[in-house]
């Protein structure tokens, strides 16, 4: 199993400048991930993903930088780091999207990467579910030690 | 198969307590809040509230043992979370459906200026 990378690719009928300001708007990142953000898309900019449930207006709060905002053809950022820890590579996710002109649309590519570096719960549980006898905590540090590897691999 | 995954499981475990508590859990087969808390670093009435995290999105369920109720690791759920977050990946397509939906119907809502 590959944890390493999320890939996908999908043609929208919008134009670029279109499909940009829909996933890098706070406005619209409301609309498709259900969740409010104070990120503007602006290199640098920081802030939260904040999702609601019931009566708690912070039920579940994600840390969000973005890395890259190119309009129209690039917006990239980071997430999932640690609340009051800057995004780098080993404690946030990284997700990209290119924009690329196709037609009258635009051919969205989207990848997400981080998983493995960080020793994600999937790549955990997955472990943990297949052999019981194995904590968390002996687990962990061997993907830590793994994905050092991987990181000073040339 | 059809594998949808839902934000409230990724939080359910994603917090490295819960992650500790369905440790116990596997390993001692069952537990109460109590029991639980007894083997954490966090108190029974927070141990009381992350079970019930837990059993919402279904990875544990509960059996009224005297005054206390007793956890177990719903299996099934815990097999199905792990098939769903090996297919994190369907996460994104679902937002990226979406993407794709709000996109195409703003680019319609401007066609009368751009079909010339």
């Amino acid at each position: 199993m590959e944890y390493a990378s999320i890939d996908r690719e999908l043609h929208i009928d919008a134009s670029p400048e279109v499909v940009f300001e829909t996933i890098s708007r706070p406005e619209h990142i409301r609309e498709w991930w259900y969740a409010d953000t104070d990120v503007r898309p602006e290199p640098g900019s920081a802030g939260e993903l904040v999702w609601a449930d019931g009566d708690d207006p912070r039920a579940h709060v994600v840390s969000m930088t973005v890395v890259a905002a190119e309009p129209p053809r690039l917006f990239s950022f980071r997430w999932t780091h640690p609340a009051g820890e800057s995004a780098r590579e080993g404690n946030s996710n990284l997700v990209t999207f290119e924009l690329v002109p196709s037609g009258t649309g635009t051919l969205l590519r989207f990848s997400e990467t981080g998983f493995r570096e960080r020793g994600w719960e999937a790549a955990v549980l997955e472990e943990r579910y297949l052999d019981h006898g194995l904590g968390w905590d002996k687990f962990v540090p061997r993907i830590k030690a793994y994905a050092e590897e991987l990181v000073s691999a040339p | 198969m059809t594998v949808t995954i839902d934000d409230d499981l990724w939080s359910a475990i994603g917090d490295p307590t819960r992650r500790q508590m369905l440790d116990l859990l596997l390993a001692k087969s069952a537990g109460t809040a109590t029991s639980l808390s007894e083997e954490l670093p966090v108190t029974r009435q927070a141990v009381a509230k992350h079970l019930t995290v837990l059993d919402r999105v279904g990875l544990v369920h509960a059996t009224q043992a005297g005054r206390e109720k007793r956890y177990e690791i719903d299996e099934a759920q815990f097999a199905r979370a792990v098939a769903q977050l090996n297919a994190v990946g369907n996460t994104w397509d679902a937002r990226l459906r979406r993407i794709k939906q709000i996109a195409e119907a703003i680019e319609k809502t401007k066609a009368p200026d751009t079909t010339n």
